[in-house]
């Protein structure tokens, strides 16, 4: 029975076999309430049967528990929730009254935890109960004029602090978005009051200032600046006000009360207590730098919401997904919505500076739902990458990789079937056009998931496609045996290092016959090349057959490579033998990174070097090098946090255990009896040493963690100081190359617009010579081949300088948004390193708007 | 939403025989782990396209490819061990059940990679399935792990020496498992044979593992829940 009435509140609003298959939602509520006051019934009975405590636990504890969780995790039906809760009131006063307390406790603790989905989502639980005749509309409108004040205090420069408008905008947004769900009875019941309450938010809106969100927008208009656009605050009121002049009609808010309203204007309606919001985060500095830190802080904890409903859970989408999907296929609204799924979850997965669930998520929620809805959701799918597809060549660059390793791992769960007729004409496009990239990134990560053959296969309706797979992976040993060239020093050489190897030569001694027999005759440079492309042939089957050659004979390398111009040659050497996998390549010198065989800076200078460079636009190659470079330096340092924080818990023990052993032994010692007249330890000897060997082991243990808490944070500061010069050198290569090629700006201050197209393709291409860049001639001619242009309309006309300086400026704001925290601590050494000088305005603005920081003029870019 | 669905038992459904310890600790050693265990994989599935997935979920240390004890080939499961325990948590979540190399995949917690475990030991080449894409498979090696150069030899000079020189490594803590000495006893049988993709499989042929067969014979896994 028990089981029953928590089935009956999960699937309530479902069409499902709960329910007799039943979509009439008033029978749902009837059917739940019934069952509900049944179990309450009997269990009244059951008190008299002596099981008073566990019953009254069942009756007035879970169900109230279960009930808010419900509402919760599953806030779509909330509407549902509150009529029950409507019902239970005019049986059960107190029970309801509990339910209205327990949530504004919650909602209070949420405020001040900043839990921000909990919050909004309490205040649409508190509408739906207040249209349930629980709680009195009043209480309602006192919550949101709270809300109103605090937003309003926090943009006052006096009493508040700016930087944070965006947690008085959450406050306010929290009450417009739960106005769908309370709109019409507030309107009804307590029309001054609801009036007092818009008129607030009108000066609210009035009186805050612009979001201009270039920084987290997935794409990029032409000018990235746009003053005329609204922000995610001002359109949303304007919805609002278009839904209050319409009468408060939403199609895609349930409303179960009013069939109920004659039975549910018979209860008592209940207070609300009075909520506080935390005080605002007063500014602590007049610098620029703080503030602007400030700001970056409040962004990051309130973030700006995206143009979206939220009707459906995927934030507690976790392990039960499989219940997720179905909830979001039968969603308790009268019209079809996949379209705004699809919207929601692409919108997620693009969301910058982050997801709210790591990306790989996103393809297992589409999987399901594509499952889910076999009819309906595909072809949804398709619309969807078709639309972004069309706006690739805007989107931004991180938003790009995303949807790139999203796509291809979609296609792999599906038979990597895709029209990719549909695309062909893209091979005929410039080689740095962003659709032909995208395309030939999407074959390169779905080769790396599957094979070659069958990738070449899955394109075969569209053959022209076969020109963008990258080379079939394999190794390119310049050493390899054959009968032609076994002569050469090299392969002399090659052989007999392949042959201490195999003879399981110690390192030392291997390290010795480079010393003796290979450098004095050859050369460093030459042995490098040796030793390093016949480690990596040895280490070619797998990757762990490479990290196995690494672990075992990374020191030889070590040996050859102790500054950074060998590390360079070494990644050359790396690039050269896996010329036709950028997977093994980025693998290798990522490993690489981890035995400090190649340091990060050195991989910065490699990435920045000319033949990487000149990819910069035609490849994700080097960028994905460069990412996984920085990343793990990052990574290296949260481990290090964490382990530090861990050992000082662990010392924290450890200092107690050993305090306690001493004073048990000092105690132990104290205890003396008088023998012979003379005073004397009293306890036994044995016990004594016992308890010694315990005060020293704990003495020991504490002193052990003592230094390898000493130790770790020395390695910490390294690791800080490193990746502190990592962004000063990052950001150095950034200024040094995109200052070689930006147009400049023109005498009048013009700033060049770099999509400009068609009229500036000559002027690129000569530019581009003079930039060492060279238009791809096989192209050329492929181009002209193609019958009279039939695909003018694909065309795309943005020159190859130009789209080089889009796409690294692009990577430029994706590296500094996602590493804005990191960068902002150091942000005063970059000001007086970098960002020095005369700096190209594009360059400023693409690296400040992934700060969101305002410039000097006070204006964002 | 997953508080209201979840399901208790989910960790410690399978149980590790070889886990020498009581149930507490087993469940505490897989609540801990960053390892996790894929299973129902492709014979030809290489470690690169695990690493491309899995890679999705975080930072990889190592792969250990499960190996049939006498080809010293590939035998369709793998252990993928991350630095972080959220990492391996999100690889369960979210790479479980979903297609690698068109087989469903299955991936759970592991208790703790250790040297021995690699070697599956069921019947191997188990399905003899449908022949589907026959042409395109063929073209497929499978990888040879046995041959001169060996990642599960043991390595030759002393440990303490091979730590030496590298000071403080990026995620790379080398000695996460120490691998024991292990010699098979077949190494010149097996050496340099990179198998031609047509010669002498007929009787195991791993090929036949087509999409949707079941592999319960193979890994160690299955093995284990039904003793």
């Amino acid at each position: 029975m028990s089981a029953g009435w928590r089935t009956l509140l999960l699937r309530i609003g479902d069409r499902c076999p709960e329910y007799g298959g039943s979509a009439d939602h008033k029978e749902h509520i009837e059917t739940c309430y019934g069952v509900l006051s049944r179990e309450y019934e009997h269990s009244r009975e059951a008190i008299f049967e002596l099981k008073y405590l566990e019953v009254l636990t069942e009756i007035f504890f879970l169900p109230k528990q279960f009930l808010l969780e419900c509402a919760e995790q599953l806030p779509h039906k909330i509407p549902f929730f509150g009529v029950l809760v409507g019902l239970i009131n005019l049986e059960n006063e107190d029970f309801a009254k509990d339910i209205v307390d327990t949530t504004q406790a919650k909602l209070q603790d949420a405020l001040h935890s900043e839990n921000r989905d909990r919050i909004r989502i309490l205040l649409r639980f508190l509408s739906g109960l207040m249209c349930s005749k629980v709680v009195v509309p009043n209480s309602i409108v006192e919550t949101f004029e709270t809300l109103l004040s605090s937003a309003a205090t926090i943009l006052d420069e006096e009493t508040g602090n700016p930087s944070w408008q965006p947690r008085a905008d959450f406050y306010v947004y929290c009450i417009l978005a739960s106005l769908p769900w309370g709109g019409p009875e507030l309107f009804e019941q307590v029309p001054d009051e609801f009036e007092r309450v818009l008129v607030g938010i009108q000066s609210y809106i009035s009186i805050r200032r612009h979001f201009d969100d270039i920084a987290f927008s997935v794409f990029e208009t032409d000018e990235g600046h746009s003053p005329n656009k609204k922000d995610f605050m001002e359109d949303l009121w304007e919805r609002i006000q278009i839904l209050s002049r319409s009468g408060w009609k939403v199609k895609s808010v349930p409303k179960p009360h009013l069939p109920f309203e004659a039975q549910l204007v018979a209860g008592k309606s209940h207070r609300l207590s009075p909520i506080s919001c935390p005080p605002p985060n007063l500014s602590q500095t007049n610098s620029e730098i703080l503030k602007g830190q400030e700001k970056h802080e409040a962004d990051l904890k309130y973030p700006q919401r995206l143009r979206r409903l939220h009707i459906f859970p995927t934030n507690q989408a976790e392990d039960s997904r499989k219940e997720c999907a179905f909830y979001l296929v039968s969603l308790p609204v009268s019209f079809r919505y996949e379209y705004l799924m699809a919207e929601t979850i692409f919108s997620q997965l693009l969301l910058l500076p982050n997801p709210p669930f790591r990306p790989i998520y996103y393809t297992l929620v589409i999987i399901d739902l594509c499952k889910a809805l076999p009819g309906a959701f595909p072809s949804v799918v398709v619309g969807a990458v078709h639309a972004l597809f069309d706006r690739i060549s805007n989107m931004d660059m991180e938003c790009r990789t995303r949807l790139i390793l999203w796509f291809s791992h979609h296609l792999s769960n599906f038979q990597f079937i895709w029209p990719w007729q549909e695309w062909s004409y893209v091979k005929d496009l410039p080689r740095w056009a962003p659709q032909r990239v995208f395309v030939q990134e999407v074959l390169e990560r779905e080769i790396r998931l599957s094979y070659f053959e069958k990738i070449k296969q899955s394109i075969e309706d569209a053959a022209e496609l076969e020109e963008l797979l990258p080379p079939k992976a394999g190794p390119n040993f310049k050493f390899l045996s054959d009968e032609s060239t076994e002569n050469t020093d090299g392969h002399k050489l090659s052989k007999e290092l392949v042959g201490m190897v195999r003879g399981k030569k110690n390192v030392r001694d291997i390290i010795l016959w480079v010393e003796e027999h290979v450098i004095p005759t050859n050369g460093a440079e030459f042995a490098l090349d040796v030793v390093s492309q016949t480690l990596l042939d040895i280490g070619s089957k797998s990757f762990t057959h490479l990290i196995t050659v690494l672990e075992r004979y990374g020191q030889i390398i070590s040996k050859l490579c102790p500054n950074e111009e060998m590390q360079l040659l070494l990644m050359d050497e790396v690039g050269a033998y896996w010329k036709n996998s950028t997977q093994m390549t980025a693998i290798a010198i990522d490993r690489m990174m981890g035995y400090r065989l190649i340091s990060n800076l050195a991989i910065v200078k490699w990435v920045f070097s000319p033949a990487n460079v000149e990819q910069f636009h035609v490849s994700d190659r080097p960028w994905e090098i460069l990412r996984n470079a920085v990343s793990k330096t990052y990574n290296r340092i949260s481990d290090l946090r964490k382990e530090i924080q861990s050992l000082k818990k662990g010392l924290q023990v450890a200092k107690e255990v050993s305090a306690k052993a001493t004073k048990e032994l000092e105690e132990a010692k104290s205890v003396l009896e008088i023998v012979e007249g003379q005073p004397a330890p009293a306890e036994r000897p044995g016990r004594l040493r016992r308890l010694q060997a315990y005060a020293d082991k704990a003495k020991k243990e504490e002193v052990t963690t003592e230094e390898s808490l000493e130790a770790k944070g020395a390695l910490l500061a390294r690791a800080l100081e490193e990746s502190k010069e990592l962004l000063k050198l990052l950001f150095k290569r950034f200024v040094d190359v995109l200052t070689e090629r930006l147009p400049a700006v023109s005498a009048d201050g013009e700033i060049p617009n770099l999509r400009a197209g068609y009229q500036n393709v000559n002027f690129a291409a000569q530019d581009l010579e003079t930039a060492t860049m060279e238009i791809d001639n096989e192209n050329g001619a492929d181009k002209n081949s193609e019958p009279n242009g039939q695909n003018t309309k694909n065309d795309y006309n943005v020159g190859e300088l130009e789209q080089w300086c889009l796409c690294t400026l692009g990577y430029l704001k994706s590296f500094s948004r996602q590493y804005a925290t990191e960068i902002w601590s150091q942000i005063a050494m970059l000001d007086e390193e970098v960002f020095v000088g005369d700096i190209h305005p594009l360059i400023r603005k693409a690296a400040f708007s992934g700060l969101c920081r305002f410039t000097n003029e006070g204006s964002q870019l | 939403m997953a508080s209201l669905f979840k399901d208790p038992s989910k960790l410690s459904a399978y149980r590790d025989r070889r886990f020498p310890g009581t149930q507490e600790e087993y469940e505490a050693a897989l609540q801990a782990s960053t390892t996790v265990y894929i299973g129902n994989m492709s014979f030809y599935t290489t470690e690169e396209q695990a690493y491309e997935l899995f890679s999705r979920a975080g930072e990889i240390k190592k792969i250990i490819m499960g190996l049939d004890k006498n080809s010293k080939t590939p035998c369709g499961f793998c252990f993928v061990l991350y630095y972080s325990r959220e990492d391996a948590e999100d690889a369960v979540k979210y790479i479980g059940g979903t297609m690698l190399d068109d087989r469903p995949i299955r991936v759970d917690f592991d208790w703790g990679f250790e040297e021995g475990r690699q070697w599956g030991r069921g019947r191997s080449g188990g399905g003899y399935g449908k022949m589907v894409q026959k042409e395109l498979e063929a073209q497929r090696e499978l990888v040879d792990y046995g041959g001169a150069f060996q990642p599960n030899a043991p390595p030759p000079y002393e440990r303490g020496e091979r730590k030496s020189g590298y000071g403080d490594s990026y995620r790379n803590d080398r000695g996460d498992y120490q691998r024991k000495r292990y010699r098979n006893d077949d190494r010149s049988a097996a050496e340099g044979s990179r198998r031609a993709p047509d010669s002498d499989q007929a009787e195991k042929n791993p090929r036949f593992r087509e999409k949707g067969d079941s592999d319960e014979e193979d890994d160690d896994y299955d093995k284990r829940r039904r003793r």
